[in-house]
């Protein structure tokens, strides 16, 4: 009779196993070297995405949409690019209107409670929510949708709010879920350290100035000076000591009073650097009643963190340097450190759950099975390590005051450079959107920006 | 044990074509609450109230007792944070008050096809000049119809508050004088379940 439950066990173990492996593709491989396929060629405009199509409609689709979103806007395929970020943000909008307690995510919650986390489906978090609606921003921009623009800044902008609102208490539920469950979090701080200097000086995981400078340009190119006042002054909150944002502030605030600069337009370089850092797999000795067991956890290193490398743009003589406005590695450090004392909970149980497993193969199956066992625990322990990968590691932004007509500017990177011609109108705005990649620096010229919405 | 199996069959089959999909008519002014987002109900809730406020607002009355003046739509302002076709809204309205029978409108939207066409008949030379449409014929608007859409949304783990406000106005283009300006506001709120599946 034991024989025959344990081999069933056994069987609904290797059905689960199986079942989850189809629902998330991220169970066996890791998400990583997935997105090095559709990563490789992004920069020279063709990067392959049969891969993202296809996971497009598995459990994780919503970072295969992100992921295919940005690839096809790098692609220079807007239209793709719009729906796939129309989908993503569905999604989110779904995800926020489900039953707080689901019969099917309590499955997926089973099985990474027998697997790993990866058999839970990918859920968004802010800081990428944010970055989809500012990139459907861009996508409506190039397109000249000025009211579709409109919608998704202020969309990124409740996104950015409702973030605020919400973390702090799940960072206290979370920790109050580590108490109950009797774990102690900081015994493990000396293997996140490389975490925390990932993170670096990111004090927030969802705070983006490089969004709200996005927003800012936008509101101020159409005389909206109050809405571009209160993003100039969030995104110099996150970043108290720039001295471009504090001239922003000012030019502002002047124009509010009725002091707008005559004879000029405004050039502004939006610059995207590199890719954001992947996460690593560390593996961490979590104590359980039986000793000590050694599980896979995310982390991210800083020896990943490419250093931040500004632009320089010129024009008749004038010259500007891009700053750092958002820290993406840092975001993803910090949400993965947000993250962490509830990853610790679901790992110790997982961690008590495989050794009672292993122990009651060996019991009754004798070696072959105490085997068996230990290698689907052995293949099984696998860190989450998804992630929006796509994502640049550093947004930098600058801007330049020109007389009006066409002008011709000199971009330079360490990465290489690019000099074009750009339009300029008075009172108006011209943002130049530059990604540069490994395999090349995509120079983007967006529609003018000029009077009232 | 066969019992068991085919018992299992016919539980699967029933299941199955319980999950058919099919089409069906349904009201087209029924409440709709699928979600927060702006939505069809929302959509006539606001055009029905535009429409009865102007209708019944007396100055308005007095104007409308003897003859039908001539107004056109600019737009409304889509100022939320959803993508809402504001001008499908602006047609409803438009529509209503074509029907009431105390309004004309011009359409802006179409002055390019018009000329296009008044064109075609003047020069091409197929027309006949006696039936051909004069240039600089066309009656002037004496209102102007335009607007705005806001929402305040606010939203936490368990709850999803939408505040819209639209805002009409009907402003006499020779005098700048607004004549009439209405507004209707909407208050949608979606609870989560605690239960689901």
């Amino acid at each position: 009779m034991i024989w025959w439950f344990t081999r069933h066990a056994l069987l609904c173990l290797l059905g689960a196993a199986l079942l989850s492996g189809c629902a998330t593709r991220s169970l066996f491989q890791p998400y990583p070297d997935q997105a090095r396929d559709w990563k490789n060629g992004l920069g020279a405009g063709a990067a392959p995405v049969a891969l993202l199509d296809k996971g497009v409609d598995s459990a994780d689709g919503v970072l295969y949409l992100q992921e295919l979103g940005r690839v096809e806007q790098l692609n220079g395929d807007i239209d793709t690019s719009r729906s796939a970020f129309a989908r993503a943000i569905d999604h989110y909008r779904d995800t926020d209107e489900q039953a707080r307690l689901r019969a099917s995510g309590l499955a997926a919650n089973a099985g990474a409670l027998l697997v790993n986390d990866n058999a839970r489906p990918y859920v968004a978090p802010d800081y990428e929510r944010i970055y989809s609606h500012a990139y459907q921003a861009l996508n409506y921009w190039r397109q000249g949708d000025v009211t579709g623009t409109a919608v998704e800044l202020r969309a990124a902008a409740n996104e950015q709010r409702v973030a605020a609102n919400r973390r702090d208490r799940e960072i206290a539920e979370a920790q109050k879920e580590a108490d109950q469950a009797d774990l102690d979090t900081e015994r493990f701080d000396g293997y996140f350290a490389g975490l925390d200097a990932a993170a670096g000086d990111v004090k927030a995981s969802f705070q983006n100035a490089w969004t709200f400078y996005l927003s800012a340009l936008f509101w101020e190119a159409h005389g909206e000076y109050n809405d571009a006042l209160v993003d100039y002054k969030k995104a110099l909150e996150i970043h108290p000591g720039s001295d471009l944002l504090k001239e922003d502030v000012t030019r502002v605030s002047r124009a509010q009073d009725g002091h707008r600069p005559r004879g000029q337009g405004m050039v502004a370089v939006l610059y995207e650097q590199g890719y954001v850092p992947p996460r690593r797999e560390l593996s961490l000795p979590i104590p359980t009643i039986h000793g000590l067991f050694a599980v896979a956890f995310p982390t991210y290193s800083p020896a990943d963190k490419p250093r931040p490398a500004p632009l320089t743009v010129t024009a008749q003589g004038a010259s500007a340097r891009t700053e750092v406005l958002t820290d993406v590695g840092g975001l993803a450090a910090k949400h993965l450190k947000e993250q962490l004392p509830g990853m610790l909970v679901r790992q110790t149980l997982r961690a008590t759950g495989k050794y009672n497993l292993q122990k009651k193969a060996n019991d009754d199956f004798g070696p072959v099975g105490a085997l068996l066992t230990q290698l689907f625990n052995l293949v099984s322990e696998r860190a989450d390590l998804r992630a929006w990968l796509s994502l640049p590691a550093y947004g930098q932004a600058t801007r330049l005051l020109l007389p009006p007509g066409e002008q011709r500017l000199q971009l330079s990177t360490p990465g290489g450079g690019a000099s074009l011609t750009v339009p300029v109108v008075e009172g108006g705005l011209t943002v130049i959107h530059v990604v540069s990649l490994p395999d090349g620096l995509i120079t983007r010229v967006l529609p003018v920006q000029e009077g009232p919405l | 044990m066969v019992r068991v199996l085919s018992m299992a069959v016919l539980a699967t089959a029933l299941l199955l074509t319980g999950c058919a999909s099919k089409v069906d008519y349904g009201d087209a002014q029924a409440r709709e609450t699928v979600t927060t987002d702006f939505g069809s109900t929302d959509l006539q809730m606001i055009a029905a109230k535009m429409v009865d406020d102007m209708m019944v607002f007396p100055p308005v009355v007095d104007m409308t007792r003897d003859r039908r003046p001539v107004m056109f739509v600019d737009r409304v302002k889509n100022k939320t944070s959803e993508h809402i076709d504001t001008e499908s809204i602006t047609d409803t309205i438009q529509s209503k008050l074509i029907n009431s029978g105390k309004f004309r409108f011009v359409d802006m939207s179409v002055v390019d096809r018009v000329r296009e066409q008044l064109e075609y008949q003047q020069d091409s030379g197929m027309v006949d000049q006696s039936t051909a449409a004069q240039m600089g014929r066309q009656v002037g608007a004496e209102f102007m119809l335009y607007g705005n859409l806001s929402s305040i949304v606010k939203r936490d783990d368990s709850t999803k508050d939408v505040y819209y406000k639209f805002t009409l106005k009907l402003l006499n283009i020779q005098s700048g004088i607004i004549e009439w300006s209405g507004e209707k506001e909407i208050r949608k709120t979606r609870k989560r379940s605690l239960f689901g599946l």
